[in-house]
């Protein structure tokens, strides 16, 4: 996904303002310039390799989906082996706003798009109702109860005591197989090795 | 109230006299039931002491079935269960060594395919729990039944100290006697039998033992991420024990969503508090460690720091 | 108050129940931004306090190499987390983290220039005159070269830390890393580096991934890395030795293995 707009006034023009700085101007401006061409979109500087700064930026967006997965661990589950890739789309032009409000933005854009995992909208609902979120600033907690439904999920808050009143629709399970032999659809391996 | 100790009194007694011993009979009999209760029960010798492993913890902290989740998420940690396409358990392989009672009987449960929600019902299952909770009794940290039916006694007599009072009230009140004070103490009365009825099923020592666990356990909170895959299967069962499901969907959210764990927390924290860790958001902070936090999804990328 | 001595490990409250039961362990590094000004310290840290164990905050978000003057409000922030945990020193980067009011939310290299030298340096002043311990500037990976560089990377360290008068934490994982990437020698920078000025060396994890070694500290330390420890500790034995693991830990026997790992390359007393 392309042509997501940087936050409302601190695009990566603020910098060039300042270029006028008589004694760090120009650092100051390929600073910039660099840090919009790795997580805004911007066009690459002068003189750098394509390579390194490619590899440079899909460093800095798997770091970034690690760290919004440890705030959206559901999230992230739901999206099992896709998590990377669904993250990376979403974000690569997106500079950070910090993870939470990260994870939160494709929260929504997915239950927009339809595809938000079932795991993924009880935790959107979870959030929705303790902290009130306008999709520009911090995130501030709710004091009066709320009510909040995705993707078919419902839960309420009250005196800051959440409950899920009704879990996302999950898919019929598959048939049953009968006796061993059956695979692991946990979709995460065995993962404590001693 | 009429102090005269006329031929009207009812039962002939004197209404300040039957308040008296009324008020008397109700003071001993609540003494009677909370010496009862504060009692150290003779069996909880300290033979039977040591530390609580994570199916004890979690059976005192929520039951048979958070017991049962305990031994899901170590089983699960350990990697001998998994959960198939039709959400149904099976196991990876011969149980491992080491066992409790109650993972011998889950595993061999999820063997069968059983669902992770029908294991409580599950007869070897049951058995297990049924000795997982006797022993707790045994080092007096739940009351057993026959403890619980004994403290209720006093309580029950206190119900009968108000059928008595009902029972003048009305006669008193139909032999135009006044009835005043008598109300008021079988008010008091009632308050008792409804405090002293509920009989928690933890002791004190079961309600202290559960603080101590927690305390030396605060790594496992929710609040820490906790890195079950270092602290192995018994960190994984005690982090269920003490912190609730959260803990099975936090060390292995596939398992638990497809497993269709039930998600709510065993005491106050866990998943519905989460929403309120957060970062500075906006100020740019957004916390935590100094690189990568790839967190099983994906790895992280080139750090630097 | 002591300096760190031997081996540490990074204090991640994902790890906190593993970190407290190190029986020999010294001294952890705790990055800044995670604690607290004020309030209850996170509890697993209070405990090793306690413990009267070394504790290093290691900041990650000040960008000393940026263009702008570093932020107050960090460095106060910085400052009073060294006086909570009553640390002998604090560490940084030399590098950048935001501009143009954009943040990387990563670290990110400095041209190698004059400018850029200038402009750490007034940063480090400015932070040194709030702090109220000593400074160790820690030399980063980067995957990007600048086309502005002016001094190779041992000139631009040495002369960053003549100027400040800061201690170098030197991170071996990084300094095989950028070798491996730019295709030079890390023992010939290990040979120009002002070693007498290290206050402890970091030691991580990474991986190669698309022709690059990356520096994760999320996947075990490789051997070329253990054995760049020993190169150093020949040269010159640091004071201490701390390895850094921010995710994907591994079971406790495999952290254990790579903690006596270091403390046998720098013949330091195992902390396990």
């Amino acid at each position: 996904m392309t042509g997501a707009p940087p936050p409302a006034g601190n695009g990566p023009r603020a910098a060039v303002d300042r270029a006028g700085d008589p004694t760090t101007g120009r650092l100051a401006q390929r600073q910039a310039e660099l840090v919009a061409a790795l997580v805004a979109g911007g066009p690459p500087p002068a003189g750098f390799a394509p390579g390194p700064l490619a590899a440079t930026r899909a460093a800095l967006l798997r770091k970034r989906a690690g760290e919004v997965a440890r705030h959206w661990p559901l999230l992230a589950a739901g999206l099992g082996a896709g998590w990377p890739s669904t993250f990376a789309d979403w974000a690569a032009n997106r500079p950070t706003v910090g993870s939470l409000r990260d994870g939160w933005d494709l929260a929504r854009a997915l239950r927009e798009r339809g595809a938000l995992p079932p795991a993924g909208a009880e935790e959107l609902v979870a959030r929705e109702v303790v902290l009130r979120y306008d999709g520009r600033s911090t995130p501030r907690p709710r004091r009066l109860p709320a009510v909040a439904r995705a993707g078919g999920a419902v839960a309420a808050q009250i005196a800051g005591r959440v409950r899920l009143l009704r879990p996302a629709p999950r898919p019929p399970a598959a048939l049953p197989a009968g006796g061993d032999g059956v695979p692991d659809a946990a979709g995460s391996a065995a993962w404590i090795s001693d | 109230m009429n102090v005269h100790a006329a031929s009207g009194d009812t039962w002939g007694i004197p209404g300040p006299t039957f308040l008296r011993l009324y008020l008397a009979a109700a003071a001993v009999l609540v003494a009677l039931s909370v010496w009862h209760r504060l009692r150290r029960p003779a069996s909880a010798s300290d033979a039977v002491s040591g530390p609580l492993d994570p199916q004890q913890a979690a059976y005192l902290n929520g039951g048979p079935r958070l017991a049962v989740h305990a031994a899901v998420g170590g089983l699960r940690g350990a990697g001998a269960i998994g959960v198939g396409p039709d959400r149904r358990l099976l196991t990876t392989g011969p149980a491992p060594t080491g066992l409790t009672p109650l993972d011998q009987a889950v595993h061999w449960a999820a063997h069968q395919r059983a669902r992770a929600g029908e294991l409580p019902q599950d007869q070897r299952v049951r058995t297990a729990l049924d000795q997982l909770r006797a022993g707790l009794e045994q080092r007096g940290l739940l009351l057993s039944h026959q403890r619980r039916t004994a403290a209720r006694h006093w309580a029950l007599g206190l119900v009968g100290l108000l059928a008595i009072g009902g029972y003048r009230f009305f006669t008193g009140l139909s032999n135009g006697r006044p009835v005043g004070y008598l109300m008021l103490a079988m008010f008091a009365v009632l308050a008792a039998v409804l405090v002293l009825w509920r009989v928690p099923d933890r002791t004190r020592a079961g309600r202290a033992a559960l603080r101590d666990l927690r305390r030396q356990h605060t790594h496992l909170a929710p609040a820490s991420s906790p890195a079950f895959a270092t602290y192995g299967a018994a960190g994984a069962a005690m982090g269920v024990a003490l912190y609730g499901t959260a803990s099975l969907w936090a060390l292995d959210p596939g398992f638990a969503e497809q497993a269709e764990i039930q998600r709510q927390a065993a005491s106050g924290s866990g998943w519905s508090s989460g929403g309120t860790s957060g970062d500075g958001g906006g100020s740019s902070c957004s916390g935590g460690s100094s690189c990568g936090g790839g967190g099983g999804c994906g790895g992280g990328g080139g750090c630097g720091g | 108050m002591t300096g760190p001595y031997g081996v540490g490990i990074g204090w991640r409250p994902e790890i906190a129940g593993f970190v407290a039961e190190l029986p020999g362990l010294r001294f952890v590094e705790v990055v800044a931004e995670s604690v607290p000004a004020t309030g209850p310290l996170p509890p697993g840290l209070a405990q090793l306090r306690e413990r009267a164990l070394t504790v290093v905050p290691h900041g990650v978000r000040l960008s000393l190499g940026g263009a702008e003057p570093v932020d107050p409000a960090r460095v106060a922030h910085l400052a009073a987390v060294a006086q909570r945990v009553d640390a002998p020193l604090v560490s940084e980067h030399i590098a950048f983290v935001r501009a143009g009011g954009l943040e990387a939310g990563h670290l990110l290299p400095l041209p190698r220039s004059r400018e850029a030298v200038d402009a750490v340096c007034a940063n480090v002043a400015r932070a040194q005159a709030d702090l109220p311990v000593p400074i160790a500037l820690e030399p980063i990976a980067a995957l990007v070269d600048w086309p502005d560089d002016e001094l190779d990377e041992a000139d631009f360290l040495t002369e960053i830390l003549d100027r400040t008068g800061a201690l170098l934490l030197l991170d071996v994982a990084n300094v095989h890393a950028n070798a491996r990437n730019r295709g030079t020698d890390p023992l010939a920078l290990l040979d120009r580096l002002p070693l007498e000025r290290v206050g402890y060396v970091h030691v991580a994890g990474g991986a190669e991934r698309g022709g690059f070694y990356h520096d994760t500290h999320t996947d075990p330390v490789p051997p070329a890395v253990l054995e760049l420890v020993g190169a150093l500790c020949a040269r010159r034995r640091p004071p201490a030795l701390l390895l850094e693991r921010d995710g994907d830990y591994p079971p406790a026997a495999e952290l254990r293995a790579e903690l006596d790992a270091l403390a046998a390359a720098a013949n330091f007393p195992a902390v396990t």
